[in-house]
C-alpha cells in the first residue's frame, strides 16, 4: 500500500505525503517503541549472521578464510548437474506434499472433534496423550518402528499379515515406504499440531454458537457456519507458514529410517547432500544448497500469500 | 455420564449427533492408546533389567523389574548440571521471549502502522533464509557470550514463526477494545499491556508453550556455544550419552567393545524419560487457557 | 489496574529469573576465560616463540633446544602447562581422580572439550578449530581428511614427526601390531601431521556356529562353504532346538551389513562390497563392480531366497538386539564377543540357558584359501597437536609417556587392588567398571583419554585369554585377503571418486540390496555395470589406478628408507 503512494507521490503531492507520514508515525510512537526491541534482535542475530550468506558464491576455506575464492554459481550448477538431482528433488516435493496432504487437515478436524467432547476431563487428558510422541526422537522412534515392522515379529508386519493374508518388508519395499514415512510422521506430529488450533477455537465467541442454535443449526451447521470462518484465519497462517517446508521433507526421519533399496522414493535434497558431504566436504556446497531450498520456499510463499489475500483472506503480510 | 451431562444442554441432540459422541470417545480412546506407546515403551525399558532391554520387542510392562537404573541416572552429576541449565534457559527464554515476541507482533498487526508491512517480510525473510553455523557462531563469540548460557538464550527469543502466529491472534482482536481504552486518554502501550494481553491468555499461553518446548528441545546451541560441561543443557548431555560410540565404530569396522559389562541401553531409556517428563507438565497449565470463549469472558470480567 | 499488576508481576518474575542466570552464569564465564584468552595468545604468537618463551624463563625447557629429552613427569620446576583436549568418547567429567592425578604427574592444567556425540561433532570441531578457541590437542574419529588437509594447509597443526621418532611408545607399538599404520598418517616428505590414535585390530570378526544346534542335528562343524550351507538349510528346516515349532534361521547378526556375508565374499578373490581390489598383477578395480562380486551375491541371494537367512538381515537391524534374542544358528561377528562377562552374550545366555555358541575357523569357499575380514591398517580415528599448545614437545613427551603399557593400564583401567584384580586364572576381574557407573557417579575416571592411544594387544586387560587367542588367530587368516583391498592415504587426491562417488555408491548399495531381497535380478549385472560406468565409474577407477601406483612407489620408499620405524 505504502509503497504504491510512493510510486504516485510525486513533486505536487510530495510534501503532502510526508507531512501525513511524518505525522502518523508521530501518532504511532507508541507502536514503534514496541516494536523497537524485536527489531533490534532481528538485525544483530539474524541479519548480520546472513552476510555470509557469500559463501555460497565460494569455495570457502573456514579455517584461513582469506584463501577461499569467488566461484560464482558453480555450486549450484553443481548441484543441479548431478545425476540424481531430479530425483531428489522429485522425492522430496513428493514426500513432503504427501505429508502435507495428511499432515495439515488432520491436526483440524482432531481439534474440530475434540473441541465437540463434553468431559473437560477426557479432552484434557486426551489432549496431553496425543501430543506425547512429539518429545520422542526419532533416533528413537525409528528404533520402534524397526521392531513392529520387523518381517519375522513386527507387530505391524504380523497386523498385516493377519489382514491381507500377505507379508510386506515395509522398509525395503518401494511401494510402502513413503507411505510408511507418511504415516510416522503424522504419528509423531499430528498432536502437536492441534494445539494452535485449540488456541483458536478458544478465542470463538460463545454467543455466536447460541445464537446460531436459536435459529435451529445443527451441529454440523454450527461447525461449518461459526467454528470454521472463526478459525479459518489461522488455518490460513498455518498453511502459508507450511510452504516453507515444502522442500524440507524431514531429514532425522528418513536418515535413521532409509537405506539403498529405498532410495529410488526416499531419497531427499537434505539427505543426498549429507552423503555427499561424506564424500567431499563442502561447507560451500550445503549452503548452495540451503539457499536453493530458501529460494524455492520464499517463491513458494510469496504465491500462496498472494493468493490468500486475492481470495480475501488476511494473508501474513 | 457424558451422555446425561450432554442432555442438560439445552439444545436437542439428533440420533446422527450421539453416533458420533460415541464414535468420537471411542476413537480418540484408541488413538491415545496408539500415541502413548512409545513413551510408555521407553518408560518401561527403563525400568527393566539390562538382559532384557538388550533383547528388545514390545514393552507392556516392565521386565525384570529394577529401580537401579534410575538411581544411577540420577548420581550423574552431568545430568544434574543440565537440569539446572536446561531449566534456567527455558523459563528465562520462554517468558522474555513471548514477552518480546508480543512486543513485535502487536505493532505489526496494526494495518495503519507505516512501514508495518516491510518489518512483516523483514521478520518472515528471516524464517527462510538463515545464515549458517559459522556465522551464527562468529556473532556469538563477536558478541562475547560464548560459553555462557546467554549464548543458550538470546538468539532464540523471537521466531519469525511464532511472530506471524501472533500478528495473525491480534489481529483479530476487534479494533473497538481498543479505541474505548484509548478514549480514556491510554496510549498504544498501556493498550497493550492492559487490554491486549489480557485479552490473549490462550495465545501467549501457546507461544510460552512453543518457546519453551523449543528452548528444552534444543541441544544445538549447546553444541555450537557452549564449551563447559556445568553449562551443557540437559538435552546435550542427553545426546551425548545416546551417542552411539559402538555403532559408529562398527561402522567404521571397528571392534572396541572389549568391555561392555553396562547397562547402558536402561540407562539412555531412564534418561530419555527423566529428560522429557518435567517438559510435558507444561502443557496442563498451558491447556486451562484453552477453554472455550476465553476471550469474551475475559472482556466481560 | 488488576491487569497492569498481572503485567507487573510478569516483569518482575522475568526479571528475577535475569538475576538468577546472571549469578550463575558469572562464575562459570570467569573461570573458563582464562584458558582461552591464552590459546589466543599463543596461536598468534605461533607455537615455536612460545616454546622459546619457556626455554627462557626455565633452565630445564632449554634442553628441549639441544635435542634432549624432555622427561615429562620431571617437569615440577615448569610452569604448569594448559592442556585442552577435544574428545568425543571416554570419560567426560571434570575433576576426576584421574585427572588429578594425571595433572600432578605431569604438572599440567587439564581442560576437556567433550564433542558433542558422534553427528555433532564434526560440526563442534570445525567450529573451535576455526574460532581463535582452538585446543591445544584434537583428536577425530570421522572421515575428516578433507578437513585435515585444510588445518594442515592452514597451519593450524603441528608437525611432529621429529618428536615422534624421539619419544618412541607410540612408534612402536604400532609399528609391532602393524608397520603400515603409521604410513598412512605420513606425508610424502616423511612429515607428521596427525597421529593415529586409534587403530583396530587387523581383523576382529570370527565366524561363530550354535555348537548345541550341531550336536542336536548330529552334525559336523563344517568347513567348507558347501557344508556351510547344508548347516544353514538344517539349522531352518530341521528344528535344531526341538521344539516343534518352525521358528529358526541359519544365518543371522548385523542387518544391513554386508560383513554378515562375509563367509561367501571370501570364497572369492579380487571383490567386494564397497572398496577397491587390486589383484596380483597390480590392477586396481571398484569392488562392487568386479565379475567375482555376481558370484557371491548371487549365492547369498539364493540362500535368503530360500529362506535360510534370517528375512531381517536386509533391514538395518541392531547388532547387538538380533544377538541378545537368537532365533539364528550361523553369525559373523565380533571377537570380543567369546568374552564371558560381554552383556550381549548374558542377555543371550539368560534366556538360553542350554545355548552354546563357538568361534570356528573360516570355512573353505571356490579360492580354497579361507580368510577371515581384515581391518584398514590405517586408524580410524587420529590426533594432532595444534598451534595453541604452548610446548609440543612437552604435550607429545607426556603423551607419548601416558602410552607406555604400565601408564596405558593404569589410564584405562585404574589401579590393580583398587580398581581391578587379577582372578585365579589370571584374568581381569574389575572392582570399578570403566563402563559402570561407579566410575562416573564416584568421579574416578578410568578410561580417560579413551580413545586418543589405544592398545589393543595384552594391555587391554578386558581381552580373555580365548578371546586374545581369537584374535591372533584370524589376525593370520585376513593377511592374504588384506594385500587385495585398497586402501588410501590421501583420500583427496581422488578427485573424480569425490565428485562421482556418492552417486556410485547409491547405486552399488541399490543394486545390490535389491539383489538379496529379491527387488532386483543378479541377471541384470551386466547392465548395473553398465549404469556404474554411465555414472563415471571408468575414469574414476583410471585415476584410482594411477594414484594407487603412486602411493605403492611412496610405501616402498617409507619402508626403504625406514621412516618412522626406528
Amino acid at each position: 500500500m505504502d509503497t504504491g503512494s510512493t510510486k504516485t507521490a510525486r513533486a505536487p503531492q510530495n510534501r503532502g505525503w510526508w507531512a501525513r507520514l511524518g505525522r502518523d508515525m508521530l501518532r504511532d510512537r507508541w507502536l514503534y517503541l514496541l516494536l523497537l526491541p524485536g527489531i533490534v534482535f532481528f538485525i544483530i542475530f539474524k541479519y548480520v549472521p546472513m552476510y555470509d550468506l557469500r559463501i555460497a558464491f565460494m569455495e570457502y576455506n573456514m579455517f584461513k578464510p582469506e584463501a577461499s575464492q569467488w566461484v560464482g554459481w558453480e555450486q549450484f550448477t553443481s548441484l543441479f548437474a548431478k545425476p540424481a538431482f531430479l530425483k531428489v528433488m522429485k522425492n522430496t516435493v513428493v514426500i513432503s506434499l504427501w505429508k502435507m496432504l495428511f499432515g495439515f487437515p488432520l491436526p483440524i478436524i482432531l481439534a474440530l472433534m475434540m473441541n465437540e467432547m463434553r468431559s473437560l476431563k477426557f479432552k484434557k487428558a486426551a489432549q496431553t496423550l496425543l501430543y506425547l510422541p512429539y518429545f520422542i526422537s526419532w533416533v528413537i522412534l525409528s528404533g520402534i518402528i524397526i521392531d513392529f515392522l520387523d518381517p519375522t515379529s513386527g507387530i505391524v508386519t504380523n497386523l498385516i499379515r493377519a489382514v491381507t493374508g500377505e507379508s510386506i518388508q515395509v522398509m525395503t519395499n518401494r511401494a510402502a515406504f513413503v507411505p510408511m514415512l507418511v504415516v510416522t510422521d503424522l504419528y509423531k506430529g499430528v498432536g502437536w499440531g492441534t494445539i494452535v488450533y485449540f488456541a483458536a477455537l478458544s478465542g470463538v465467541d460463545p454467543q455466536l454458537y447460541e445464537a446460531a442454535a436459536i435459529d435451529g443449526a445443527k451441529k454440523f451447521k454450527q461447525l461449518l457456519h461459526v467454528t470454521l470462518p472463526a478459525i479459518m484465519p489461522t488455518i490460513i497462517v498455518m498453511l502459508i507458514l507450511s510452504c516453507n517446508n515444502i522442500l524440507n521433507a524431514g531429514f532425522d526421519q528418513i536418515f535413521m529410517l532409509y537405506s539403498e533399496t529405498v532410495y529410488e522414493v526416499a531419497d531427499v535434497i537434505d539427505t543426498y547432500v549429507y552423503r555427499i558431504g561424506i564424500q567431499k566436504s563442502s561447507y560451500s556446497f550445503s549452503t548452495a544448497a540451503g539457499m536453493f531450498k530458501s529460494v524455492i520456499a520464499l517463491a513458494l510463499i510469496v504465491s500462496v500469500n498472494w493468493a490468500a489475500k486475492k481470495s480475501g483472506n488476511e494473508g501474513v503480510w | 455420564m457424558t451422555m446425561t451431562k450432554k442432555k442438560s444442554n439445552k439444545i436437542q441432540t439428533s440420533l446422527g449427533e450421539k453416533v458420533f459422541t460415541v464414535f468420537n470417545y471411542i476413537f480418540f480412546t484408541v488413538l491415545c492408546l496408539i500415541m502413548v506407546y512409545p513413551f510408555w515403551h521407553v518408560a518401561m525399558e527403563s525400568l527393566s533389567s539390562t538382559s532384557a532391554a538388550l533383547r528388545g520387542g514390545v514393552f507392556l510392562y516392565p521386565k525384570g523389574f529394577t529401580l537401579g537404573t534410575y538411581q544411577s541416572v540420577f548420581k550423574n552429576p552431568n545430568i544434574f548440571s543440565g537440569f539446572r541449565t536446561s531449566i534456567l534457559v527455558t523459563v528465562t527464554g520462554s517468558l522474555a521471549g513471548t514477552l518480546l515476541t508480543a512486543m513485535t507482533a502487536y505493532p505489526l498487526s496494526k494495518s495503519r502502522l507505516r512501514g508495518g508491512k516491510v518489518m512483516m517480510m523483514l521478520v518472515l525473510f528471516t524464517m527462510i533464509f538463515s545464515a549458517g553455523m559459522i556465522p551464527n557462531f562468529l556473532l556469538i563469540k563477536n558478541l562475547g557470550i560464548y560459553d555462557t548460557r546467554w549464548a543458550l538464550i538470546l538468539p532464540g527469543l523471537i521466531s519469525a514463526y511464532n511472530c506471524v502466529l501472533m500478528k495473525n491472534f491480534f489481529y483479530s482482536i476487534p479494533e473497538s477494545l481498543e479505541e474505548s481504552a484509548k478514549i480514556d486518554g491510554a496510549n498504544d502501550v498501556q493498550v497493550f499491556f492492559r487490554i491486549v494481553l489480557p485479552l490473549s491468555k490462550a495465545t501467549i499461553a501457546t507461544i510460552i508453550l512453543f518457546n519453551a518446548v523449543g528452548y528444552w528441545n534444543d541441544y544445538m546451541s549447546t553444541v555450537l556455544y557452549v564449551q563447559a560441561l556445568d553449562k551443557w543443557s540437559l538435552q546435550a548431555v542427553l545426546r551425548q550419552m545416546l551417542t552411539n560410540t559402538q555403532q559408529a565404530m562398527e561402522q567404521a569396522g571397528v571392534d572396541v567393545l572389549a568391555q561392555s559389562n553396562t547397562n547402558a541401553v536402561t540407562i539412555k531409556a531412564a534418561s530419555i524419560v527423566v529428560t522429557t517428563l518435567p517438559i510435558l507438565v507444561v502443557y496442563p497449565f498451558v491447556q486451562k487457557y484453552f477453554v472455550k470463549g476465553v476471550m469474551i469472558g475475559g472482556v466481560k470480567g | 489496574m488488576k491487569h497492569l499488576k498481572k503485567a507487573l508481576c510478569l516483569v518482575l518474575a522475568l526479571a528475577l529469573c535475569v538475576g538468577l542466570f546472571s549469578a550463575c552464569g558469572g562464575d562459570g564465564g570467569s573461570s573458563s576465560a582464562a584458558p582461552g584468552s591464552s590459546q589466543t595468545e599463543s596461536k598468534q604468537d605461533g607455537s615455536s616463540s612460545e616454546a622459546a618463551g619457556d626455554d627462557a624463563s626455565e633452565p630445564e625447557g632449554g634442553d628441549t633446544a639441544s635435542g634432549d629429552k624432555i622427561d615429562p613427569t620431571a617437569c615440577g620446576d615448569m610452569e604448569t602447562m594448559k592442556v585442552s583436549v577435544a574428545n568425543l568418547s571416554g570419560y567426560s567429567q571434570d575433576g576426576s581422580m584421574m585427572q588429578k592425578h594425571l595433572e600432578e604427574k605431569y604438572n599440567i592444567d587439564i581442560d576437556l572439550i567433550v564433542l558433542p556425540g558422534w553427528t555433532d561433532g564434526p560440526t563442534k570441531l570445525n567450529t573451535l578449530m576455526a574460532s581463535d578457541d582452538m585446543p591445544s590437542l584434537i583428536w577425530w574419529g570421522w572421515a575428516n581428511d578433507k578437513e585435515y588437509q585444510q588445518w594442515k594447509d592452514a597451519g593450524l597443526l603441528v608437525e611432529v614427526s621429529e618428536y615422534y621418532n624421539k619419544y618412541t611408545n607410540m612408534r612402536d607399538y604400532y609399528n609391532s601390531m602393524n608397520p603400515m599404520t603409521l604410513f598412512y598418517d605420513t606425508e610424502d616428505d616423511g612429515k607428521m601431521y596427525r597421529m593415529p590414535a586409534s587403530c583396530a585390530e587387523p581383523a576382529c570378526e570370527s565366524l561363530y556356529i550354535r555348537q548345541d544346534w550341531l550336536d542336536n542335528l548330529d552334525m559336523e562343524v563344517p568347513t567348507t562353504i558347501e557344508e556351510l550351507n547344508e548347516v544353514l538349510r538344517a539349522f531352518t528346516e530341521d528344528d535344531p532346538d526341538k521344539n516343534g515349532k518352525d521358528d529358526t534361521y541359519g544365518l543371522g547378526g548385523a542387518g544391513r551389513d554386508w560383513r554378515s556375508f562375509w563367509p561367501w565374499l571370501q570364497g572369492y578373490d579380487y571383490t567386494h562390497y564397497d572398496r577397491f581390489v587390486v589383484d596380483d598383477q597390480g590392477k586396481v578395480g571398484y569392488g562392487p563392480a568386479m565379475d567375482n562380486t555376481k558370484l557371491w551375491l548371487g549365492e547369498v541371494a539364493e540362500l535368503y531366497k530360500k529362506g535360510y537367512i534370517k528375512p531381517n538381515m536386509t533391514t538395518a537391524t541392531d547388532r547387538e538386539q538380533e544377538m541378545a534374542n537368537g532365533g539364528f544358528g550361523v553369525t559373523y561377528t565380533w571377537c570380543t564377543w567369546t568374552n564371558k562377562d560381554d552383556a550381549v552374550m548374558k542377555a543371550f545366555y539368560d534366556a538360553h540357558p542350554n545355548a552354546k555358541w563357538v568361534a570356528i575357523d573360516m570355512v573353505k569357499g571356490a579360492n580354497g584359501d579361507p580368510q577371515d575380514d581384515p581391518s584398514t591398517s590405517a586408524a580410524w580415528s587420529k590426533f594432532a597437536i595444534t598451534s595453541a599448545c604452548s610446548d609440543p614437545e612437552r604435550l607429545f613427551a607426556i603423551w607419548d609417556d601416558m602410552a607406555e603399557r604400565d601408564n596405558y593400564i593404569e589410564r584405562i583401567y585404574g589401579f590393580e587392588g583398587e580398581h581391578y584384580t587379577f582372578d585365579e586364572d589370571g584374568e581381569y576381574s574389575p572392582i570399578i567398571h570403566p563402563d559402570g557407573e561407579e566410575n562416573t557417579t564416584q568421579n574416578i575416571g578410568l578410561n580417560f583419554f579413551y580413545p586418543i592411544f589405544y592398545r589393543t594387544d595384552d594391555a587391554q586387560l578386558s581381552k580373555t585369554k580365548p578371546t586374545l587367542a581369537l584374535f591372533e588367530k584370524v589376525i593370520e587368516t585376513s593377511r592374504a585377503r588384506a594385500d587385495q583391498l585398497v586402501e588410501w592415504q590421501n583420500v583427496t587426491e581422488l578427485t573424480e571418486w569425490q565428485d562421482v562417488g556418492t552417486d556410485i555408491t547409491d547405486e552399488a548399495g541399490r543394486y545390490m540390496w535389491g539383489v538379496i531381497a529379491g527387488e532386483e535380478s543378479i541377471d541384470d549385472w551386466d547392465k548395473y555395470v553398465d549404469t556404474l560406468k554411465g555414472l563415471g565409474l571408468e575414469s574414476a577407477v583410471a585415476q584410482a589406478q594411477e594414484v594407487y601406483d603412486a602411493q605403492n612407489a611412496k610405501v616402498k620408499a617409507y619402508m626403504d628408507n625406514k621412516v618412522n620405524q626406528g
